[in-house]
Order: structure tokens, then C-alpha cells, then sequence
């Protein structure tokens, strides 16, 4: 089966009828293949998609993301991580299984308002997405700006193959961790290169869309202007 | 529906309306997607001179939890009139006609709105009619849908609103708020242009079965020419390329 | 909406660190206001309206006008409310229901900054003595919530006002019967302009987004008039202010309120 055209779409437009699987943010109404989203509709191998151009993030796992504790009891913290969904971060992976920890205990390894790097290990929609922060480059947060974009944005931001993110960290001098759910901390130890990452973060935000945007950024980058 | 005494001629001898429009025209609808920064999703519409801001959070958590449910999502919807909307100044608590009108854009949208892809979670739809010229119902459903597909929230087709009636024993399409003070009928309609479903139907005022028939299929065709404004608002805000949104 | 929003550590810190250095994470002076922009007649059916932006606030103030029976000590004085209300889609934690404590000190803020300036001369808007007079009500309603709602209802409300047509009255039979077509300019003595100021540790910072206004330890709203006399004041948050604190920020009103006067001059 040939692949069709990308085109835009809203909800409830037909994508195309016949044999297809119909796949993310699509569904299937009798013969025809519909889209449930605003965004770009994608054909490929049998089977229909819609890339979003808008929505929120749904925790799936594997992802990075950037988490903010919001609560705790003596179990676990919960974790605002930009989603329906809070995180749930159990005392046992920061503590070890057996150790049993007070409120005090927890609150200083992980206090309210601060940031952590995390997992999303089990995203069952039943139940409050479990993270981890046992892992390499997870854990608390103790420096760099954080920065929110819309979490369909992420992909453009990352580029093929990590292009995009690879050019804005080396021109820059900063080093930017990425959540999937479209927060991010930036750092640097260069004021002026931080600023520019940020506008460069910044501006993939507004033009994620337009075909020429990888020549706009690296424009950006390598203006001598503030 | 007043059925009132006016001097306003409601329909003259060439059939023109008292604003000037013919019976199956409706009024001139405007609509902009993402006009607000906080909220999820979000649509402005002008229906004739109804202003209506409208506001999407979600899907997100529920509280109290007990309202929740562990299989799906469940849709909240608000109607609400601004003090300064309407001729007399309406006090800024709920009227009963309002919480009437919620629900019944609640039950417009819930056929639309694919809640069991959120369980635990909420989607509120809040809609402020900052000002009123008949219809206004409609005009909230068709901003919603734009609010709800600005968010991201998936939906199996968009809800789209307009309103059919009678007047000076005429069926007309687009109720104003003359007409439908002095009116005979007001049938307000909500339709998924895609599916083909009304999901919004009430009715004020008598009909025969006839004009019961032309009442609907008017209105169903005013439904989908807001459709086409509503699709515009969506490609305007989310397909122009390389222009400012 | 709890005015106890979690602000993260990492933002905290920041805005911390930049006052410390004399500077404002948007890069504004600590007695600069944002960007405010006025629009009147945003709702041509109402006798009166304005929309305020101040930075991505965002507020609509209607102005509806009726005869009304006046209050039983003030039958000589026509009648002025102004209230105002958080709409649910300003801000995710906006609360649908009966208001909460904090839009209840909104509204009654907003009404006595437009009320004890004397804005409008209640004198005039009397339509038969202790039996009719003219009743002006003045609703805000906030839009998109990004700090500050105090101002920009003042401002809304203000420009709202201020180009508000009233409909002309006449008593015929004891009752007040209304002359279509017929309007009358409202009597303004006054244009009165609020501004509220944070404190953070040290420092006074003017127009606080909601940012600032989440780890601030105290503010304080003070409106003046065009005579540039200070006619209504509210503090709140849990710190204090020292007295030259306070003589500081009356300074700083005046001086901002006066700039932005003329912007809502500007808008009519």
C-alpha cells in the first residue's frame, strides 16, 4: 500500500476508507478511517495515524520526565508532572525496599516545589502513573531554568535523530534535559548561551510547523545579536 | 417564547426579516480558537450580537474524587451569563435557566467527546455569554467544540449549533431575539455534520408536523454552514503556514 | 483559586536571585507596570463597557444602568456598585460556586476604589428624590488570570464608566419611563487608578505577575485620583510593611497611577 499525502485534519474528518489499521488519535466508523484530533494525518505501511497538533501529555512508558512534588504521605510523593495524571513516586525507590520512613525523612530528600528528573515505569490507566528516579541522570533537580512547551512539540524540538537539540546544546554551551511530557531544564554555565537556548526552545515552540524551521534556528544561533 | 405584540415586522412582503435577512439565511458567525492563555483549549464566537467567550480545561483531575469514575472521563459543562449581557442586568448567580442550558450542551457534546480514553479525569467546558441577541445556546455549543478540539481533547466529530423556528407563520432559519420574543416557534439544534446526529434538540413554542419537518431540515443545514466557520476557526489558528497564530 | 499556588524551588530561586541584582524575571523596573492596553465598547448593548490587558491579564467590565429605588438613608444620591468575579476560565484553579474569601476582597476592593474616589457625583443621578434614582452597576468579570486582578479591574471599571452612556429618565406617573434615544454623559469628577505592589523580602515591585504574587510575603493596593490624593487602600498577605514602606508605596502609586490615567484617558 502506498503512503498518502499528509494532510491536516480535525475531528470527525475522514481520513480515507478501506483496509487500513486505524492507530493513534484515529478511529474506525464503519468503512471510513476518521480522524479524533487537529493535526497532521499520516498513511504508512496500512495503516492511519494523526501526528497532534495540540493535547496535553498522556504518560506512557519509558518516558523522561520532568516532575514537580506536590505532596507526600508516608508511602510515597506525588508528582505534578504536566499531565491529567500525577506521578506517583513510592518512598521504597528512593529509600530501599525495607527502610520504613518518616514524614521528616521524606521531606528532606524531596520537598514540595522541588523538581526531579523521573521514569514513567507503569502508565495503566487505572491508577496514577508509578515513576522512578533510580536511574542515570534521574533525580532531583538543583539547578538550570525551567522551560514549558506544548508536549506535541517535543519531537520537533529532539529533531531526527536528535539533530535539532544536539545543534541548540553545542552552539549554546548548555545542557538540556527533555521531558516527553514538554517541560525541560535548561543549563548552562554561560548566561548569554542560556538565554539563547531558551529563544531557541522558544522558537520551535511557535513555528514547529513551518518546513524551513531547522535554517530559522540555526540562524538564530549563530546571530551575533542578543 | 412570547409570541408578544410588537411594531417590529417580523417579515415583510418581499421576506425580509426585521434585520434584514431572508428566512434560511442565519446571521453572520465568526469564531477564533486559542484566544486565552490559561486555558487548555479555547474559542471566541460573535453569532449576530451574541459575544460568547468559551474555556476547555482537561481532560484533568476530579475533585471531590467521588465524582470520578474509575472507567471513564466525565464531561462538566457551564452555561453562564455575564451580569452585563442581557438587556436587564442579570445577578451573577446561577439561574435555573442556566443550569437547564449546561446540561443540556452537556448531553450536545458527550455523544462527541471520547471520555473513555480519561478515566479518573474531568473536561470542563466553560462557557461566558458576555452578550446575548438570541440564540445563545447554539452559539455556546459551536464555541465549545472549537475550545474542546483547541485543547486536544479527542472527539469522534465536532457539535455544530443553529436554531430553526416559525415567525409571522413562516418557518426561518437563526432565531434572533426579537423573533424570538414575538415569535411562534424556537427549535434549537445541535448536529454532528459527520456522523449525521442531532445531539441538542428543545423546542418552544407549536408546529405542525409539517413545519416540524421543514424546522429541521433548515436547521440542519444552517448547522452544517457553521460547521464550515467552525473548521475555518480550527485551520486559521493551527494550519497557516509560517503566519503568526 | 488558593492563593497558595506551588511555585517550584527552581523559579523561586531565580526570581530571588534577579531581585538581589536589581532585576525582574520579565525584565521589567520595580515600579514599572506592564503593558496595559484598554478597549472600550467591547459589548455595544451594555450602556457602558471596557476590556483592560495588563501583561496576559485580562478583565471585561460591563456597565448596566437602571432606574432603581435608592438606598433608605441616601435618597438623594443615585446608587454605584461594581463587583466582580474570577470566571472559571481564567485560570485552572478558578472555582465555579459561591466566592471564595479572596474574590469577595476583589470585588468589595473594586467597588470602594471607584466608590470613595467619588467618581461619579451621585448628586446628579437622582431621578425623583427618595423615590427613584439612577442605579449604576459595574461588573468585571476576569478573563485569563496572570496576577494583579486588582488593577486591571480598577482600570476595566474606570474606562468602563467613564464612557458609559446613561439612558435618559423622565418620571411620568410616579414611575421612571425611559426616553429612547435619549442619553445623558455621566457626571465624572474623577478618574481613579489603583496600584498594587508586592513586597518580597527588600523589595517593592509594582504590578506583580502571578508568578511573583505566589512567593511574595505581603502586598498593598492603593488607589488615588486625578488630584493625586489617595482615596481607598487594602493591604494583605501575611507579612508587614514598615512605615517607610508604606509612605514609599503611596509615592509609587501616585507617580504609576498617573501614567496609567492617561492611558485610560487615551482609551474613551
Amino acid at each position: 500500500m502506498s503512503s498518502e499525502k499528509k494532510r491536516h485534519v480535525i475531528p470527525g474528518e475522514v481520513i480515507t476508507s478501506g483496509p487500513y489499521r486505524a492507530e493513534q488519535n484515529t478511529i474506525q466508523l464503519g468503512e471510513n478511517i476518521v480522524s479524533t484530533i487537529v493535526g497532521l494525518s499520516d498513511v504508512h505501511d496500512g495503516s492511519v495515524r494523526v501526528i497532534p497538533l495540540t493535547g496535553g501529555y498522556m504518560p506512557q512508558d519509558d518516558d523522561l520526565v520532568i516532575g514537580k512534588i506536590v505532596s507526600h504521605s508516608s508511602l510515597s510523593w506525588t508528582a505534578d508532572i504536566n499531565s491529567c495524571y500525577v506521578g506517583m513516586l513510592p518512598a521504597s525507590d528512593v529509600f530501599g525496599r525495607d527502610y520504613s520512613s518518616s514524614s521528616d525523612d521524606m521531606t528532606a530528600k524531596l520537598a514540595k516545589g522541588d523538581l526531579i528528573a523521573a521514569r514513567i515505569v507503569n502508565s495503566d490507566k487505572t491508577r496514577d502513573p508509578l515513576i522512578t528516579v533510580s536511574g542515570r541522570e534521574l533525580g532531583k533537580i538543583d539547578s538550570g531554568e525551567l522551560v514549558k512547551i506544548s508536549p506535541n512539540k517535543v519531537p520537533r524540538l529532539i529533531g531526527k535523530r536528535g539533530s535539532m537539540i544536539q545543534m541548540i546544546e553545542s552552539s549554546t554551551n548548555s545542557q538540556i534535559t527533555i521531558g516527553q511530557n514538554g517541560l525541560l531544564v535548561v543549563s548552562s554555565e554561560d548566561s548569554n548561551g542560556l538565554l539563547k537556548a531558551i529563544r531557541a526552545i522558544e522558537l520551535i515552540e511557535e513555528q514547529a510547523h513551518v518546513a524551513n524551521l531547522t535554517d530559522q534556528v540555526k540562524d538564530m544561533l549563530e546571530s551575533k545579536s542578543e | 417564547m412570547g409570541g408578544r405584540d410588537t411594531d417590529i415586522v417580523l417579515l415583510d412582503e418581499n421576506g425580509i426579516r426585521c434585520d434584514g435577512r431572508k428566512v434560511n439565511e442565519t446571521r453572520k458567525v465568526t469564531i477564533k480558537a486559542g484566544v486565552l492563555k490559561n486555558a487548555n483549549g479555547s474559542a471566541y464566537i460573535e453569532f449576530g450580537d451574541n459575544k460568547i467567550l468559551v474555556g476547555v480545561y482537561g481532560p484533568r483531575d476530579v475533585h471531590p474524587k467521588h465524582m470520578s469514575d474509575t472507567d471513564t472521563g466525565i464531561l462538566r459543562c457551564r452555561y453562564h451569563m455575564a451580569p452585563f449581557s442581557v438587556g436587564e442586568r442579570k445577578n451573577p448567580a446561577p439561574s435555573r435557566r442556566e443550569i437547564e442550558i449546561s446540561k443540556v450542551i452537556k448531553e450536545a457534546l458527550e455523544p462527541a467527546v471520547m471520555l473513555k480514553e480519561f478515566p479518573r479525569t474531568a473536561v470542563d467546558v466553560y462557557m461566558e455569554v458576555l452578550q446575548a441577541d438570541g440564540g445563545t445556546r447554539c452559539a455556546a455549543l459551536t464555541g465549545a467544540s472549537v475550545a474542546l478540539a483547541d485543547a486536544g481533547i479527542p472527539m469522534r466529530d465536532l457539535v455544530a449549533g443553529c436554531a430553526a423556528g416559525k415567525a409571522a407563520d413562516a418557518v426561518i432559519l437563526d432565531v434572533n431575539n426579537e423573533e424570538d420574543q414575538a415569535g411562534q416557534a424556537d427549535l434549537p439544534i445541535g448536529y454532528m455534520p459527520n456522523l449525521k446526529k442531532i445531539t441538542l434538540l428543545q423546542l418552544d413554542g407549536v408546529l405542525t408536523p409539517e413545519e416540524y419537518k421543514q424546522c429541521i431540515e433548515i436547521g440542519i443545514d444552517g448547522c452544517n454552514q457553521v460547521y464550515e466557520i467552525q473548521k475555518k476557526a480550527l485551520q486559521d489558528k493551527f494550519f497557516s503556514n509560517g503566519e503568526k497564530q | 483559586m488558593s492563593d497558595g499556588l506551588i511555585i517550584d524551588q527552581l523559579k523561586k530561586t531565580q526570581i530571588l536571585e534577579l531581585l538581589q541584582e536589581g532585576k525582574r524575571v520579565d525584565g521589567r523596573q520595580f515600579d514599572e507596570p506592564r503593558k496595559l492596553s484598554i478597549d472600550i465598547g467591547v459589548i455595544p448593548k451594555a450602556e457602558g463597557s471596557a476590556r483592560a490587558r495588563l501583561g496576559d491579564t485580562e478583565v471585561v467590565a460591563g456597565v448596566k444602568i437602571q432606574p432603581e429605588r435608592p438606598f433608605p438613608d441616601t435618597g438623594d444620591k443615585g446608587m454605584l456598585i461594581c463587583t466582580a468575579e474570577i470566571l472559571p476560565i481564567a485560570h485552572p484553579s478558578a472555582e465555579t460556586g459561591p466566592p471564595q474569601p479572596h474574590v469577595i476582597e476583589l470585588a468589595r476592593v473594586t467597588d470602594r476604589g471607584i466608590r470613595e474616589s467619588g467618581m461619579l457625583d451621585m448628586k446628579q443621578l437622582v431621578l425623583e428624590k427618595d423615590k427613584s434614582v439612577i442605579g449604576i452597576f459595574c461588573d468585571n468579570a476576569v478573563t485569563d488570570h496572570d496576577g494583579n486582578l486588582f488593577d486591571a479591574c480598577s482600570y476595566a471599571s474606570t474606562a468602563a464608566i467613564n464612557s458609559c452612556k446613561i439612558p435618559k429618565y423622565e418620571m411620568q406617573d410616579e414611575k421612571p419611563v425611559k426616553i429612547e434615544g435619549e442619553f445623558i454623559e455621566p457626571p465624572i469628577t474623577t478618574l481613579p487608578v489603583s496600584v498594587t505592589m508586592a513586597k518580597i523580602g527588600d523589595h517593592i515591585l509594582v504590578d506583580p505577575t502571578l508568578e511573583e504574587w505566589g512567593i511574595m510575603d505581603a502586598r498593598i493596593t492603593i488607589t488615588s485620583n486625578s488630584d493625586g490624593n489617595v482615596v481607598a487602600l487594602q493591604k494583605g498577605g501575611s507579612d508587614g510593611f514598615t512605615q517607610e514602606e508604606l509612605i514609599k508605596c503611596a509615592e509609587l502609586s501616585i507617580k504609576v497611577g498617573s501614567k496609567i490615567r492617561e492611558i485610560i484617558k487615551q482609551s474613551k
